[in-house]
């Protein structure tokens, strides 16, 4: 065995994290106009986005990244449950971009339109046309408008909002279940899963709940009409329920006739084939699918998801292209494979970046860690969490089932109950406040 | 001979860089998640990580991965993890700079938390830049609610805690001196 330069450059290069990768290495194909620099287009700057653009900068200065984002401030959905119930603020939920155009990030505020697979290049609203060696999509997800008869982008818009993906819609949705009078009815529609944020709805009714608790509005109602028969963390949650909000909340399991296929705004009626839902405030959550750049690009699979080679990230329908967040399916655990969170968006991010990396060096893909922690709040002081660890096994994406798990129902004691409870409900905002730092910052 | 050098130092870069570069790296960074870049917490309730000793480190990390040490969250991640995994993060982490997020109190908490961390003195040192040994975290400039919430975990009876000294000092603070102790530390350089 010997080595040639090259090579022991090369060498150097993954071995060390000081010198700059591109230093070592042209990228493959070596398109890159000659100036040595790989070219990496990021779509969508949400918490998968924003996350690959920073690590991309942070393995090596020298790569040339843009990120494409229709909005110049980012709206977390992560605790913007907490938002409509009045425990946070609007203004906590705020990201702007700064921070990763100070780390050389190439931050363009526009609306990517259509990506060329073939021609590796992205083409963007504005008439411009961006070449990639690699391209990130994290295009996190779109609204089936034509699932819920009678339920419309419009109606969204105005008079019944999802708030689902958070912005105007959040305060919107707030402000309504502010207007409520005791005794009324809030009722939540759950689309059929995959959807964002497996425990979101859930924490959605527990909020709405807590406000109702603390402004004398305790005769209120939350009726969720389910699509599905069980739900993320429904232990834990039906145990908050109990304790905190006895008889307010009920749920209808998708078996029982609770899956929303009509709506009529008019009588603010959802019905399923077996009942009709009233309430004085309808939040209808409908089913979504990835983003439709990904759906138009052919990334997707018959259920609107994107699939992914569970190790790297990258499209198994297109080469070069990585899709990271909400719009993937991923794993293979049942009906999700893994959640669509920011935690996990955020370690799909970073598995996609080293990745990107080691092609641009020529080197073998890197052991991949994937990671997710979710909290929810089901009341002041009172958290809990899921978390989730993913092992690389012949080849596969495995979830350990040894490990991870939602926090325990039960405990020894009252004591440590309280006490595990108020540690996770600190531990989220803690949690929120660092992951948004290391998308943003 | 100049390709036997080259060899010489490949092999050298390799052997003295897998320990931080690689798979521990990649697996440092979902770290950050929660305990921010490069160790550095900007959540109140979420520790700092990098610059702590290195043997504290890994004695918590194998303690919560045994389940001989209660917590909320970190025991289902790390049963997930390797011993020799998390030995390599402890390492990790511990060379990191550690970066005081200083919090600056009041007079009057600085001099009551002053009185109130007397006996935490001996193994934390009086403003927790220089503790005993290499077993006992810094405290200076550590988040005050993690602080806080750390001790709460001691008062209740109930947690497996195995640092009994340390259970028997915070059982003894008066609850109100609790935070106090907290802030104290907290709003210390070094």
């Amino acid at each position: 065995m010997s080595f040639n330069r090259r090579e022991f450059l090369k060498t150097l290069g993954t071995t060390s994290v000081i010198v700059p990768l591109s230093a070592c290495a042209a990228p493959s194909g070596g398109k890159s106009g000659g100036s040595g620099k790989a070219r990496i287009v990021v779509v969508g700057g949400g918490f998968g986005g924003a996350t690959a653009a920073k690590y991309l900068k942070i393995a090596d200065a020298g790569l040339d990244v843009t990120l494409v984002e229709r909005n110049k401030q980012f709206v977390s959905c992560p605790l913007s449950n907490e938002v409509i119930s009045g425990h946070g603020k609007y203004e906590g939920l705020l990201a702007g971009y700064d921070g990763l155009m100070k780390r050389g990030v190439n931050v363009m505020f526009d609306d990517a339109v259509a990506v060329d697979p073939a021609g590796k290049s992205v083409k963007l609203k504005s008439g411009k046309t961006l070449k990639y060696d690699f391209l990130v999509l994290s295009p996190g997800i779109d609204f089936n408008w034509k699932a819920i008869d009678g339920y419309t982008e419009e109606l969204a818009n105005t008079t019944h909002p999802h708030a689902y993906k958070a912005g105007p819609q959040t305060l919107a949705l707030k402000k309504q279940v502010e207007s409520m009078k005791d005794g009324d009815v809030f009722l939540l529609s759950v689309p059929p899963g995959p959807f964002r944020c497996p425990p979101g709805p859930y924490e959605r009714a527990s909020q709405i709940a807590s406000y109702f608790k603390h402004h004398g509005k305790g005769k209120c109602k939350i009726l969720i009409a389910d699509a599905n028969d069980s739900f993320s963390k429904k232990g834990l949650f039906e145990q908050a329920w109990k304790m905190h909000y006895p008889g307010m909340i009920e749920w209808v399991a998708g078996a029982s006739g609770g899956k929303v296929v009509k709506f009529d705004a008019k009588s603010n009626t959802a019905s399923s084939d077996f009942n009709d839902f009233k309430g004085a405030v309808v939040n209808i959550i409908p089913p979504h699918h990835a983003g439709l750049i990904a759906m138009n690009t052919g990334l997707t699979n018959d259920k609107g998801w994107c699939t992914v080679d569970m190790l790297t990230m990258e499209s198994t329908k297109q080469k070069d292209i990585f899709v990271v967040g909400d719009s993937t399916i991923h794993g293979d655990l049942p009906v999700y494979g893994a959640p669509k969170s920011a935690h996990m968006a955020n370690t799909q991010a970073k598995v996609a970046v080293s990745n990107i990396l080691a092609r641009i060096n020529g080197q073998p893909s890197p052991e991949p860690f994937f990671v997710n922690t979710c909290y929810s709040i089901a009341e002041k002081d009172w958290g809990f969490s899921v978390v989730h660890i993913y092992r690389a096994k012949d080849g596969k994406l495995v979830y350990d089932t040894k490990a991870g798990g939602i926090s325990p129902v039960n405990m020894p004691d009252e004591a440590q109950l309280k006490l595990q409870r108020k540690l996770e409900s600190e531990y989220c905002i803690g949690w929120f406040k660092n992951i948004m730092a290391d998308a943003f910052a | 001979m100049r390709s036997k050098l080259l060899i010489a130092l490949a092999t050298l870069g390799l052997a003295s860089l897998t320990a931080q570069a690689g798979p521990t790296e990649d697996l440092a960074r979902t770290c950050n998640a929660c305990h921010g870049l490069n160790g550095v917490s900007v959540g109140p309730s979420m520790p700092s990580i990098a610059g702590l000793p290195e043997k504290y480190l890994k004695s918590v990390l194998l303690q919560w991965k045994s389940g001989e040490r209660y917590s909320a969250t970190m025991g289902r991640h790390f049963t997930g993890y390797t011993e020799a995994e998390l030995a390599a993060l402890a390492t990790y982490f511990s060379k990191l700079p550690y970066v005081a997020v200083v919090q600056p109190a009041d007079a009057k908490v600085m001099a009551r938390g002053k009185e109130a961390t007397e006996r935490c003195e001996t193994c934390h040192g009086a403003t927790g830049g220089a503790p005993d040994d290499d077993e006992t975290p810094k405290l200076n400039g550590q988040w005050a609610q993690y602080m806080e919430l750390e001790m709460m975990k001691y008062r209740v009876e109930s947690t497996k805690m195995p640092h009994k000294k340390m259970r028997g000092n915070v059982k003894r603070l008066a609850e109100e001196d609790v935070p106090v102790a907290a802030q104290f530390y907290a709003a210390q350089p070094k």
